[in-house]
């Protein structure tokens, strides 16, 4: 009885995400029961986490900046990785850049932006306080400030979309989930080898600039290839805590591959904003990550060893 | 001379079958190797680097990574 992936996809967090099973012909039942499960978990996460629905946890929590507000077991997980990355990336994670962000132009979910021209947020200031009081299930933001879980959140729905395939089917034999290209991975595939993970190329669209090969562990990528807005598509939505602007230095897009897609997504962030020998010494410093780093022009550089499907090297060009 | 060009035809038809069974049972054309990929990687002191990879070896990827793309409704 050979093995097959049974797979679902829809849309959620803004964008296509799927669930995927290793299953054998006999667990059509159990394998629907993990992709439903993943289904429920990533939508139960967008409803705390999300900052574009009005009745989030998160949209409340934004609204009384300054106050304790109760909100639920996943944001305030979600909040405390968040300020575990922030500490990680000596903040060039940061998930207060909201109000820059949303000066940026970025104000909305994101097909319904309007075009409009970038201010500077008054009084901005990178690491504002999230106290966290996990035995009451409250948090509170320092006044003024305000959360943007986009990408840890997804890297955060992924993993736990996984767990909950796994509790729907203890004995489910590899997973994957992938939220609109952040990916968690767990397991063995139905060909019994490891997860192989395309490396899109965003200079041409349906190319690839490698493959991963992954037996578990996450795999994120940041950019500035999509999700462009303002005056001509002139900004980008990766901002820079240190400006509070949309970042200048930077690649095309990273891809990072780390014990977990919570890390791949916060590194992912945090080198999509660096220059190349900066995000080289920030690898180097994090040894559980690897990634591909594509500059606007030129090469790709890879971050470490990241685990690329190769065989040999053909030329060594000085 | 009947005999001889009877000789003849069946050597000539005999000829005729051997080649249709061969061309029938001929070998079937190998496969085309997939191209191998190749990708241009710069290393950490700025020289580029080609390396293969066996797209053919690898089969068809489970997912892709990618910046996250909006859906529009």
């Amino acid at each position: 009885m050979t093995p097959r992936l049974a797979r679902t996809e829809w849309r959620a967090v803004g964008t296509t995400c799927a669930a995927a099973a290793t299953a054998s012909p006999g667990d059509g039942r159990r394998a629907e029961r993990a992709l439903t499960a993943a289904r429920v978990e990533v939508e139960a996460c967008e409803a705390e986490l999300s900052r574009f629905r009005a009745g989030s946890d998160l949209s409340h929590l934004n609204a009384s900046a300054g106050e304790w507000v109760a909100v639920g077991p996943r944001l305030l997980e979600a909040l405390r990785l968040a300020l575990r990355a922030r500490e990680e990336t000596g903040g060039a994670f940061d998930p207060t850049v909201l109000p820059a962000l949303v000066a940026a132009g970025y104000d909305r979910s994101f097909e319904q932006l309007a075009e409009r021209p970038a201010v500077r947020a008054e009084g901005w200031r990178p690491g504002a306080a999230i106290e966290l009081d996990e035995a009451a299930g409250r948090a509170r933001l320092e006044a003024g400030t305000a959360v943007d879980l986009g990408g840890i959140g997804k890297g955060y729905a992924a993993t736990r979309a996984l767990d909950a395939m796994r509790d729907a089917w203890p004995g489910l034999p590899g997973a994957l989930v992938d939220l609109g290209g952040d990916l968690a991975v767990r397991g063995e595939t139905p060909e019994r080898g490891p997860w192989r993970i395309a490396v899109a190329d965003p200079r041409r669209p349906g190319t690839t600039l490698g493959t991963l090969l992954l037996h578990g562990g996450g795999v994120a990528t940041s950019g500035r290839d999509v999700r462009r807005f303002g005056p001509g598509g002139s900004l980008h939505h990766l901002i820079d805590p240190a400006t509070g602007e949309p970042a200048r230095p930077g690649p095309l897009a990273v891809t990072v591959v780390a014990p977990t897609v919570v890390e791949a997504e916060v590194h992912a962030t945090a080198l999509a904003i660096s220059g190349a020998a900066e995000a080289v010494a920030h690898v180097a410093a994090h040894p559980r990550i690897s990634g591909l780093y594509l500059p606007a022009a030129g090469g790709a550089l890879p971050l470490g060893e990241p685990p690329l499907a190769r065989t040999r090297v053909l030329v060594r060009a000085a | 001379m009947t005999r001889i060009w009877t000789v003849v035809l069946s050597v000539w038809a005999m000829l005729a079958i051997v080649a249709v069974l061969a061309w029938q049972s001929r070998p079937a054309p190998a496969p085309a190797q997939a191209a191998a990929q190749t990708l241009v990687v710069k290393t950490v002191n700025g020289k580029q680097q080609l390396v293969a990879v066996q797209p053919g070896a690898l089969g068809a990827p489970h997912a892709t990574t990618a910046t996250s793309g909006v859906v529009r409704p």
